[in-house]
């Protein structure tokens, strides 16, 4: 990765984290605690980014039988379970802020808690793979198969109960209108967020395929 | 993995002492007692062919949506029948009584679909496993929990004696079609290696 792409990224998360602190207004009925959505929304959207990547690449493995691809494929995942894990204690501290309780196995806790199930059963299955040529086509498939679950998480689940999370739409200030200020720090965010991400993916993608090469 | 379930709700039985939970905690011990004992025998369904030396066999002479297609119906059947067998000691045992069993009956057997769709297909990705233990049930779960959380939410209305909301039954049914057909398509690349 370019030291401009580098310098630009640490410049950009610097000018990020600055506007949440100082520029955003407090949010009316939420107050400072607003500020917890621009760190918390960027990393749920990366979880999920991260996942459709991951599977992305699964495909793009059997199909093509690249190591490239599978290592690129580990490493999202990888990337994505940390991404999930900010995600949810980063949702439950809000939550328990705002709504009094860190988690009431709300829709979208449900559904952020079976993403980490899907990653962490996705992680330990390579790791318990020892063959690196099989390993990536088990993990291929299994990634591929746990998108299954998507129609269900996106339609079905939201209906079996009633959510206190605010909609995706709305942003971090759920009943309040977003404000435009906060609505261009927020893209800020994401795009910061999935510009980290793409630079992590990058390097240790590269350092994943060596990995594996050298097992073989 | 008759014993297994035996155990486990004896486990259960005596835990609760006589006494008769909710329709909810009812559906929900039934269900993770279902679960927990389908894992401990589906995990082998591959691995008993490759200790046999038969696996090679099977892979010269069957395509491999015959091969799922056969591994899938036997775990159902194995399923099945254990559920028939667990199920009215569920009742006798730890409580809960039903008021609509044909409805029951299809939650149980659509449930119990789903378990073997998805399992067929994790069983064969962790026979290739090295450390193998608790791999077949965390790799499953996931992936079937869009059937097991309507089958729960189905047997608790059914114990509580209230109306059932078909559509969950629906669901269920169209899960397991969807599970069944992406296990066939996904088992080729583990079949042919």
């Amino acid at each position: 990765m370019k030291p401009v792409f580098r310098l630009a990224v640490v410049f950009l998360t610097l000018a990020v984290c600055g506007a949440v602190f100082f520029v955003v207004p407090p949010a009316e009925g939420l107050g400072n605690l607003v500020r917890i959505a621009f760190f918390h929304i960027p990393m749920a959207w990366m979880s999920v980014l991260a996942f459709v990547m991951s599977a992305w690449w699964s495909a793009a493995y059997l199909r093509r039988r690249d190591m490239r691809d599978d290592a690129r494929s580990c490493v999202s995942a990888r990337l994505g379970f940390l991404f999930v894990l900010l995600a949810t204690a980063s949702g439950a501290i809000f939550s328990k802020l705002t709504w009094g309780a860190y988690w009431n196995w709300d829709p979208r806790q449900t559904t952020i808690f079976i993403l980490i199930l899907i990653y962490g059963a996705y992680l330990t299955l390579r790791a318990s793979v020892p063959e690196a040529r099989r390993r990536a086509v088990i993990s291929a498939v299994y990634s591929l198969f746990s998108c299954l679950t998507v129609p269900f998480l996106v339609f079905i689940l939201p209906r079996l109960t009633f959510s206190l999370h605010p909609s995706p739409l709305l942003g971090g200030s759920g009943r309040v209108e977003m404000d435009p200020v906060m609505l261009a720090v927020l893209a800020a965010a994401l795009a910061d967020a999935t510009l980290i991400y793409i630079w992590l993916l990058r390097r240790d993608s590269a350092a994943a395929k060596e990995e594996s090469l050298h097992e073989e | 993995m008759l014993m297994f379930s035996f155990t486990s709700l004896a486990a259960v039985s005596m835990a609760l002492a006589g006494s008769v939970p909710g329709p909810r905690l009812l559906a929900a011990l039934l269900w993770v007692i279902l679960f927990f004992a389908a894992t401990v025998g589906m995990d082998r369904i591959f691995l008993d062919e490759a200790a046999a030396g038969t696996l090679e066999t099977l892979r010269l002479y069957a395509p491999a949506t015959a091969v799922l297609l056969g591994k899938l119906a036997g775990a159902f059947l194995t399923l099945v029948v254990l559920s028939a067998l667990l199920v009215p000691l569920f009742l006798v045992f730890i409580g809960g009584s039903v008021g609509a069993p044909f409805l029951f009956l299809s939650v149980l057997l659509l449930g119990v679909l789903g378990i073997a769709a998805a399992g067929t297909l994790t069983a064969a990705l962790s026979a290739w496993a090295e450390v193998r233990a608790g791999l077949f049930a965390i790799l499953t779960f996931p992936v079937i929990l869009p059937v097991f959380l309507p089958a729960v939410a189905v047997t608790a209305e059914l114990f509580a004696g209230e109306t059932v909301n078909l559509h969950y039954l629906v669901a269920m049914g169209l899960y397991d079609l969807l599970l069944g057909v992406g296990a066939s398509v996904l088992f080729d690349y583990v079949w042919g290696g």
